[in-house]
């Protein structure tokens, strides 16, 4: 009897798995097709929600802890590199005659940057997430010292001397100056927006540093981005260095006589409605050169050919020899070899107004390119041995060290860093964000508007029906996977569908996204793309007096008169934790001219100290001005009753958010949205 | 109701002023006013170029060396106006930053270098034309200028501006900037504020969150691991940056018209001004000079002392000596001696006038101030500049 209830059980499951069948198969398609807005994605559960798995066994099955070789540095005598593992949080050390992985020690969250000594005994890395410089001995292999720096360390460079350390803080936009006999920080001198790159020039007495934002400009302005220049001798700053129209300087390098210095830019057309892709220019990248000395001339050259661009261009090296450089393109994978003796004669032979036109010129780049040498995926940094026989270049995404004979201008060898072996599906979506080879022309990757998987602080007029309306202020990638709708707008309903046929029909103009590279990138903007740490205003989850108030004025029910706030008009109502979005869309008084009616998705406010322009067109310069500017009507939050000095609170408490995953352990503030639903 | 005056009281009170009043008068006659002989003839000039020696012999004669370190004397007064490269006559502060000086007038940044004036406008990127006063970081070499409309900082050739739309600063009227390490300071018309430059972070200081009678804030200073805050009608406010503490000084009698008791606190309630150096704290007043050490506080006026006039400006404390701008010219004042530098009516000559106790001594001088109406100084090594209501001017140390 038993064994007749059993089959008469399985056959009644099979009955129902048949006849639910075509109804599962119904909503599965409707299911996929509302998540991916087209109708022939495949039904495969797994290709979607398996690999947006961010936490447990699944997560870490299907996931794998990467190495990232990002800078690197050659010791004095060649024998030994260098090499910085971003996501390993390693330093690598590597014997260039084996070509062989030789120690790798433990450094803090997320460096950046390494810097050796002329002796060769010490190397000083800089721990971008964690405020602070390590300095290492390199007869021992062992970290020594720790040194506090500003926000965000990023390049290092050494004073003539070796008594000074510089440090370009990225985050909090300064230069920290090391006294490395007290290993104290003794100032900090403000530097561009986001400065990164350094170099000190032959003679020791100048210190170059790039920034890749463009300083705050008056709205609707192309960028400005500087590059600043540091006299060692009084350690304070000498000169701004202005590039009109360009941004993303990451790394700057002098040649060897000290006749120029080279860095690596963007030019960005973001003023003009996209339409431009198809036209040639939406995105062009470059050098800078800057010659010293008071009168030396500002030039921009591009790097770009007609049809074919180089897009994010990263680092740069010169050879000792000063004829060649070398210039990283992370976003096409592709190292350019610049002559620089054609880019002197270039240079001599053309007046301001000629230079002026080559700034914008892409068939100017076939008088100094020398070669176009290929490379895995992601190079980021380069470094050159002693001698300049060879370059060094870290393939970031490839987890692995490419050997280029600078002579031959091939790459002769490969150095296998031994990480993950297997390349995984979010692995796979990061090369694809990181790579421009889906745009037009190569034109740009995702990655060029979302430096670091966050936003590049500029204002793009997106070609939709009507040009030149509905300005969007580029917003972040960290952290967005649980905060749908996304776009200003709140039109695409989940990232399938931002990134798919519509991404390619108004931004890269080319064929979409495959379903499986799709699912890939997908994957990896919901699993891996964190917010740094708010070490500049949060450091420990312990609220500052002024963040204490400040939260009190953002949950606040009553108006400074004791008047009740509407609901819909407090600032928890759309921003609740932990996200500080409600995901819903809402009108806040800020629509211009220039944009179509529409409501807006409240954005999320985690880090949001690091996103500055603010409003959807990127109008507000600060977060105070969100409410001493475009707030009339108190549509944006009832503000207007607010003090001073309640304004600075409330915009410290602002400055103070971050990462989700704090504010989900804190019950406290649960409590405060669970009350809203309450009411 | 309840009365507020009695008979009593005002019994009281007209005793204490008759009182008050006896004892003036006895001062004045026990006084001894200065022979013809005692005052300097006035063609006693002297050149500007005069000796060291000379200088020293006149100041032995009447005494008014202190210990070994004569009381400095400027001369050599060169005047810059608008017609000779300002923006505009009217200079309300002066900074000597290194080889250059920078001045704020009405008209915007002026900078003189290298024997030229450049002047630095709205379109430069000032927040404002009108510059009341200007500050250098000593850390950095970043100058902080606080305008009629915002705050800037300058860092080579880089204008940031600070408003109150834009940051968290009070208020667009700057009367003050400072810096002080990585922090600077502000006196505005809505408070003072504070910006460190690390964090970012603003603060305001008011009635609301200090003890100050308004936010009307006019002078800041540093010293002492303190910030001293000039609060019109709130006195002096102490500001202890180790423990985030205030406290203020105000003029125990709260008289507005008089002082009753000279060293009983600060002079007046409406403070235009504070400096600190040498451990000592001199607060400015339109009513006279406040000196305190920590201990005592002592006051000047003019009708006692040899403070020309107890309207102030503006002060700067440069070592043991204070450097006062008056509506009736330049003062200095170590503690012992007063030295007024004033210009001679409708010439271009000046005269400097000098008071050791109840001496007074007068010098004339062939080259004058710019104008007697003295609204900013600044000091270094050998060299003073001083802006006026009619250009500013540069003076040399006398040796």
């Amino acid at each position: 009897m038993k064994k007749y209830l059993i089959l008469i059980f399985i056959a009644g499951i099979l009955i129902i798995l048949v006849l639910a069948r075509k109804p599962a198969l119904n909503w599965s398609r409707q299911h996929v097709n509302y998540i991916t807005a087209v109708e022939d994605h495949p039904l495969n559960c797994l290709s979607c929600h398996l690999y947006i798995q961010k936490e447990g066994i699944v997560a870490k099955l299907i996931n794998a802890d990467y190495l990232s070789p990002f800078n690197m540095a050659v010791s004095p005598d060649g024998s030994r590199l260098f090499v910085v593992a971003q996501e390993g949080n390693k330093l690598l050390v590597i014997n260039t005659q084996t070509n062989k992985v030789i120690d790798k020690i433990d450094v803090g969250e997320n460096p950046h940057s390494v810097i050796i000594n002329n002796d060769g005994n010490t190397a000083f890395v800089s721990n971008q997430w964690a405020d602070n410089i390590f300095e290492i001995d390199l007869s021992l292999l062992k970290i020594v010292d720790t040194i506090k720096t500003g926000s965000g360390p990023a390049g290092l460079a050494l004073g003539a001397d070796e008594k000074f350390l510089y440090v370009a803080d990225s985050y909090s936009s300064e230069v920290s100056v090391i006294d490395l006999q007290t290993k104290t920080e003794i100032k900090r001198l403000m530097a561009g927006n986001n400065p990164v790159g350094t170099d000190i020039s032959p003679a020791g007495n100048l210190l170059y540093i790039t920034s890749r934002r463009t300083l705050p400009m008056p709205y609707g302005t192309p960028p400005m981005t500087e590059l600043t220049v540091i006299n060692t001798t009084t350690q304070r700053v000498k000169e701004r260095k202005i590039f009109d129209n360009a941004y993303i300087m990451e790394n700057v390098a002098f040649t060897p006589s000290g006749d120029m210095a080279i860095a690596t830019l963007i030019r960005p057309k973001n003023l003009i409605p996209a339409i431009q892709i198809e036209r040639g220019w939406m995105m062009t990248h470059g050098i800078g050169i800057i010659e010293p000395g008071d009168n030396g001339r500002i030039i921009q050259l591009l790097t770009d050919d007609p049809n074919s661009y180089y897009s994010d261009p990263f680092d740069i090296v010169i050879t000792p020899d000063g004829e060649k450089a070398f210039v990283s393109h992370s976003g096409v994978d592709y190292i350019t070899v610049i002559d620089l003796k054609a880019i002197r004669a270039l240079l001599a032979e053309s007046t301001p107004e000629m230079l002026d036109t080559y700034s914008n010129h892409l068939g100017i780049s076939s008088r100094y390119v020398l070669k176009r040498i290929p490379t895995g995926a992601n190079p980021k940094g380069l470094a050159l041995s002693p001698e300049g026989e060879y370059l060094y270049v870290a393939e970031r995404l490839e987890d692995r060290i490419a050997v280029i004979s600078t002579e031959k201008m091939e790459t002769i060898n490969t150095i296998d860093l031994k990480g993950p072996s297997r390349i995984t599906v979010a692995r796979k979506g990061r090369r694809l964000l990181n790579n421009a080879g889906y745009t037009f022309h190569n034109q740009y990757a995702c990655y060029t508007c979302h430096p670091d998987s966050h936003e590049d602080g500029l204002v793009y007029n997106m070609a939709g029906k009507d040009m030149g309306r509905n300005l969007a202020n580029v917003q972040t990638l960290r952290d967005i996977g649980d905060i749908p709708p996304y776009k200003w707008n709140g039109k695409n309903s989940s990232i399938y569908k931002q990134d798919g046929m519509r991404f390619s029909t108004i931004l890269t103009r080319t064929e979409s996204f495959a379903f499986d590279e799709l699912d890939a990138l997908v994957a990896y903007i919901v699993t891996g793309i964190k917010n740094p740490p708010n070490l500049r205003y949060n450091p420990a989850g312990k609220l500052t007096a002024a963040q204490e108030r400040g939260k009190k004025v953002f949950y606040r029910t009553h108006t400074n008169c004791g008047k009740e706030i509407p609901v819909k008009d407090r600032c928890f109502t759309c921003h609740p934790p932990p996200y500080f979005t409600n995901m819903l869309m809402v009108d806040v008084g800020t629509l211009s001219e220039t944009d179509d009616y529409m409501l807006l998705d409240a954005p999320q406010l985690n880090n949001i100290y690091e996103s500055a322009p603010y409003l959807h067109d990127g109008r507000a310069a600060t977060l105070e001005e969100l409410w001493t500017t475009y707030n009339d009507e108190d549509k944006h939050g009832v503000g207007n009753d607010m003090m001073k000095d309640q304004l600075n609170d409330l915009v410290e408490y602002l400055r103070s958010l971050r990462d989700a995953k704090y504010y989900i352990e804190d019950p406290e503030i649960y409590q405060a949205s669970t009350h809203l639903k309450n009411d | 109701m309840k009365k507020v005056i009695t008979k009593i009281s005002l019994r009281i009170t007209i005793l204490a002023i008759v009182i008050l009043a006896g004892s003036f008068l006895g001062f004045k006659l026990v006084k001894k006013p200065l022979t013809s002989e005692e005052y300097p003839k006035t063609d006693q000039r002297i050149s500007d170029k005069y000796s060291q020696g000379s200088l020293e012999e006149s100041s032995n004669r009447e005494g008014i060396t202190k210990d070994t370190k004569p009381m400095p004397l400027y001369g050599n007064w060169q005047t810059f106006t608008k017609k000779n490269g300002l923006p505009a006559d009217k200079a309300y502060c002066v900074r000597i930053d290194g080889d250059r000086v920078l001045v704020g007038t009405s008209a915007g940044l002026a900078v003189y270098e290298n024997d030229k004036w450049r002047t630095y406008t709205v379109e430069d990127g000032l927040a404002h034309p009108g510059v009341l006063s200007i500050d250098v970081s000593e850390l950095t070499g970043d100058v902080w200028i606080g305008t009629l409309g915002g705050l800037n900082r300058w860092s080579a050739g880089r204008f940031e501006t600070f408003n109150q739309f834009n940051s968290g600063l009070a208020n667009d009227v700057i009367y003050t900037v400072i810096c002080d390490g990585k922090d600077v300071w502000v006196a505005t018309g809505g408070g003072a504020g504070s910006y460190d430059t690390y964090t970012g972070q603003w603060g305001i200081y008011t009635e609301r969150n200090a003890p100050m009678h308004e936010p009307w804030t006019y002078g800041v200073c540093a010293g002492g691991g303190k910030i001293f805050i000039a609060a019109w009608g709130g006195g002096v406010i102490e500001y202890t940056t180790k423990t985030q503490l205030f406290r203020d000084y105000i003029d125990p009698d709260g008289e507005m018209e008089i002082d009753l008791f000279t060293d009983d606190g600060v002079i007046h309630d409406i403070t235009t001004g504070v400096t600190y150096a040498d451990d000592i704290l001199w607060v400015a007043t339109y009513f006279g000079l406040s000196r305190y050490d920590g201990t005592r506080w002592k006051g000047y006026l003019d009708h006692d002392t040899g403070l020309i006039s107890n309207f102030i400006n503006f002060l700067k404390a440069n070592g043991p000596v204070v450097w006062l701008c008056t509506d009736m010219g330049l003062c200095s004042f170590d503690g012992e001696t007063w030295v007024t530098y004033q210009k001679k009516e409708n010439s271009m000559e000046g005269k400097i006038l000098i008071t050791n106790g109840d001496d007074t001594k007068e010098i004339a001088s062939s080259t004058s101030i710019a104008h007697e109406f003295v609204i900013g100084v600044d000091t270094q090594d050998d060299v003073i500049w001083i802006s006026t209501s009619k250009g500013v001017s540069r003076g040399e140390l006398l040796k």
